[in-house]
């Protein structure tokens, strides 16, 4: 999601592992005091020319944090998703945290699903939920609309999708009641496709669902092997109803097929190995193992003398449609293609790659299509990376938007809120606008920028601004924050916020720019109880070959938008202004441990001072091509 | 996030604090409850004259004129409820929902908690909104649609007909699936997703 302008973003330290040292920020402060004289008489032409420099010194200044960096993509997020550890005293993003899974709901019936269930039903929901395979929308179940009288709704029930109208009638399903309609659909979809001979498969073993014609013979072979197989070990492993033909029952068919195929083959020649070399672990391991092993044995077995006897065993592959054995028909492709080329089928026919992609892999058609049980989602708790603090927890319900541990890292570094200053910054140019189109800020005019920073905590917080005097990259905005060096007062409980009513940093509207005068260098604009407002003065520099860089912005502006649009878009987003700011902050903490927040163990005896530094990114805005 | 520089006197401001603008077109307003401090921009269209009629002989038309005039006297149906701080753009419009159950077509009320913003020209005619809801510019929220609490509704996401929207998450696209969550310090008041009282207090000053 990109955000309007203003916005403000902050970089996680863990970008770039040292943590940002504030002693080197000081001098790179320093530095920057150097520069903007020399810059700011800079004629036009000799912008590039101090363009190079300023790149040198960006090179000098490897903690100069380039918003535009490709790294600087990964480390950058908005406030309200980062998080604060309090044993490591770091911000952590989304990066830095690992996350468990505390539990799992559907999110169209919003039931948790209890985790040993949520494997057997596949991650999905177990009810009634179900998308449309056509578009994703959520089904409804919904009556055929032949009972509209008063009584009880009787008839079929469909399932049906609100938004393309499909409905489960168009594959031909209907349900008998309105409840466990996964269930329902488990069994339909199982037992269509065999064209269903008997029913009463669980018992009988019905092989009666093959295609080929020699499958039956086969089949009997499966049954006497399976039966022999049965009668042999008295297998533990009961076959789930041997219907084949469902995609799912195919795959748990086979599925067991060849583990108990594993079993007996590292069985019928492992009982030797294994009571021999007293291995206990699955068969498949068994071989491998013995492929390697340098017993006397094997390496005499491999080394010439073969015996015949000590011939490793051979798995089979399936034989029969109990086993999973599906034997392609002979004409299916060319059936599916002469379906493809019929009129009646057609584009719309066709299932689209979307809806394949969670079909079962031989759909084809849109006839085909079977109504997607919704996917689970879950909630989840988050930890430090680094110290395995729990950092979020939420509640397990699903229906529960509380958290138990929310640790998030608002309540200790300053919200940052950006806002333009509605006043031009000279009187001279009465022509500008009241700077709020921030899409396009005319290049080279100053214009001032209101960053409030609200303090979350209940310390006063003691805070200096740094920016580089001029923006990195090719379109060179000054900056200057007009006074670095400021308080935030503590924050207080909510209900003295709520008694006193609306003090919050942004309706300073009373106080208009008017009133307050001209922003001063080294003056605060406003204060608060537990924010501080500054000022940021902005020079937007201009895009590279824009007319404005050749001095004269009328006659040719518009033969030059079009290269200059073909410029600016042959580096993305160049023309957004963004302005890298860091933030230094200490305060004097409670030296017990983590008091911060909660405020209440007021123990003034023992202090300390922590503090905490970071990169934060302003978009002010987009900076027009030409004057 | 700044409404556009209303004239003066554009806001009607009432005594539970709620600023309707005078542009709004606002139907049956006797069955609609604001909870106070909500605004109403211009040329928002909100149909409080949608409520439910108990008509309980069916086969009738609904549109029936006495139907409404029987059951209001009794029970003053309430089409659409808006909690504290809500905020509905300009265009945007409010519908209560409806469908069709056992052959009567009936409305059914609309609920919209607190801190709810609803963009400019979206469609909404959902059963309910939880609180701090965000919806997008021009998005549309189908009948019968649930948007739980701190949900994000993108601009343009087509929210289908009857589709839950659980807290936290993102939607959008058309049809509107989730597309992500938002972060856990979304709705801290003055981060995003906590503007309301900011926006509330913007509107309509000069």
């Amino acid at each position: 999601m990109s955000r309007p302008f203003p916005y403000t973003y902050i970089s996680c330290p863990c970008a770039d592992t040292p943590v940002p040292d504030p002693a080197r920020k000081r001098r790179s402060r320093e530095s920057t005091q150097k520069p903007p004289p020399e810059q700011a008489n800079t004629d036009q032409d000799k912008k590039l020319s101090a363009k190079d420099e300023q790149e040198e010194e960006d090179e000098d200044e490897e903690h100069t944090f380039d918003p535009r960096s490709p790294r600087s993509n990964f480390s950058l997020y908005p406030p309200e998703q980062l998080l604060y550890c309090e044993e490591c005293h770091q911000i952590k993003c989304p990066r830095c945290i690992t996350e468990e899974i505390v539990s799992w709901y559907c999110p169209s019936c919003l039931f948790e699903t209890p985790s040993s269930m949520v494997r057997s039903d596949g991650n999905r929901c177990g009810r009634n939920c179900f998308n449309c395979p056509v578009c994703t929308a959520p089904l409804a179940v919904t009556t055929i609309e032949n009972a509209t009288g008063n009584g009880p709704q009787q008839g079929p029930w469909v399932l049906s999708c609100g938004y393309c109208l499909w409905t489960t009638l168009d594959i031909g399903i209907k349900f008998d009641k309105p409840t466990n309609i996964r269930s329902q659909l488990q069994k339909m979809t199982d037992s269509t496709a065999p064209a269903s001979f008997d029913r009463s498969r669980q018992a009988s073993r019905s092989y009666g669902d093959l295609k080929h014609p020699l499958s039956s013979y086969a089949s009997i072979d499966g049954q006497s092997n399976a039966s022999e197989r049965d009668g042999e070990q008295a297998a533990s492993k009961e076959d789930p109803a041997a219907p084949p033909m469902g995609m799912d029952a195919r795959f748990a068919a086979l599925k067991n097929f060849y583990r108990t195929q594993i079993a007996e083959t590292s069985n019928s020649a492992n009982d030797r190995l294994s009571s021999e070399f007293g291995f206990s672990s699955p068969g498949a391991l068994n071989r491998l193992m013995s492929l390697y092993t340098t017993s006397s044995r094997l390496s005499g077995l491999y080394g010439g003398n073969k015996k015949p006897k000590s011939k490793p065993p051979v798995m089979r592959e399936a034989l029969t449609a109990s086993e999973g054995l599906l034997i392609a028909s002979e004409n299916n492709e060319a059936d599916i293609i002469a379906r493809l080329q019929s009129p009646e089928c057609g584009w719309d026919g066709m299932a689209s790659i979307d809806q394949r992609a969670t079909q079962s892999p031989d759909v084809r058609f849109v006839d085909d299509l079977l109504p997607l049980p919704v996917l689970l989602r879950t909630k989840r708790a988050k930890r430090c990376k680094s110290c395995k603090h729990i950092l979020v927890k939420p509640e397990s319900k699903p229906q529960s938007t509380r958290f138990r541990i929310r640790l998030i890292a608002l309540s200790y570094i300053p919200l940052p809120t950006l806002r333009p200053l509605a006043l031009s910054s000279t009187s001279a140019l009465p022509a500008m606008a009241p700077t709020s189109d921030l899409n396009s800020l005319p290049p080279l005019r100053p214009i001032h920028v209101l960053l409030t920073l609200k303090n979350h905590m209940f310390d006063p917080v003691r805070i200096t601004l740094a920016t580089p005097p001029v923006t990195p990259g090719r379109v060179a905005t000054k900056v200057t924050v007009l006074s670095p060096q400021f308080e935030i007062g503590a924050n207080s409980d909510v209900w003295d916020e709520a008694l006193q009513g609306g003090s919050a940093p942004l309706t300073s509207e009373s106080r208009s720019g008017a009133q307050r005068g001209v922003p001063e260098a080294g003056k605060v604009w406003d204060k608060g109880r537990n924010w501080t407002t500054v000022v940021l003065e902005v020079v937007p520099g201009t895009l590279p070959g824009s007319s404005a860089e050749n001095g004269n912005g009328d006659a040719d502006t518009e033969t030059n938008d079009v290269d200059v649009s073909a410029i600016a878009a042959s580096r993305q987003d160049e023309d957004v202004l963004e302005i890298p700011v860091f933030v230094h902050m200490d305060w004097d903490a409670d030296a017990q441990l983590d008091q911060q927040n909660v405020g209440k163990g007021s123990k003034p005896d023992d202090k300390v001072t922590r503090e905490l530094a970071y990169w934060m990114v302003l978009g002010v805005g987009r900076i027009q091509a030409s004057l | 996030m700044a409404p556009p520089k209303a004239a003066k006197g554009e806001y009607i401001e009432t005594d539970t604090g709620n600023k309707i603008s005078r542009r709004s077109q606002i139907h049956g307003t006797q069955h609609i409850i604001l909870g106070g401090k909500t605004v109403i921009q211009a040329e928002a269209v909100i149909r409080g004259d949608l409520f439910r009629t108990t008509t309980l002989p069916p086969p009738t038309d609904p549109n029936n004129p006495s139907a409404p005039a029987a059951s209001s006297p009794s029970t003053p149906s309430v089409a659409i409820t808006v909690g504290r701080y809500s905020y509905i753009s300009k265009s945007a419009i409010l519908r209560p929902p409806s469908r069709l159950h056992r052959g009567i077509y009936s409305f059914y009320p609309l609920k919209i908690g607190d801190h709810v913003f609803v963009g400019e020209g979206a469609v909404v005619e959902a059963a309910s909104l939880g609180n701090h809801v965000h919806v997008g510019k021009g998005a549309a929220i189908g009948s019968m649609a649930i948007i739980k609490d701190y949900a994000y509704v993108l601009d343009g996401a087509v929210v289908p007909p009857g589709m839950v929207v659980p807290s936290w998450c993102i939607v959008g696209g058309r049809p509107a699936r989730i597309v992500g969550e938002v972060g856990e310090g979304y709705g801290v008041e003055g981060a995003e997703g906590g503007m309301a009282r900011e926006r509330y207090r913007v509107v309509g000053r000069p």
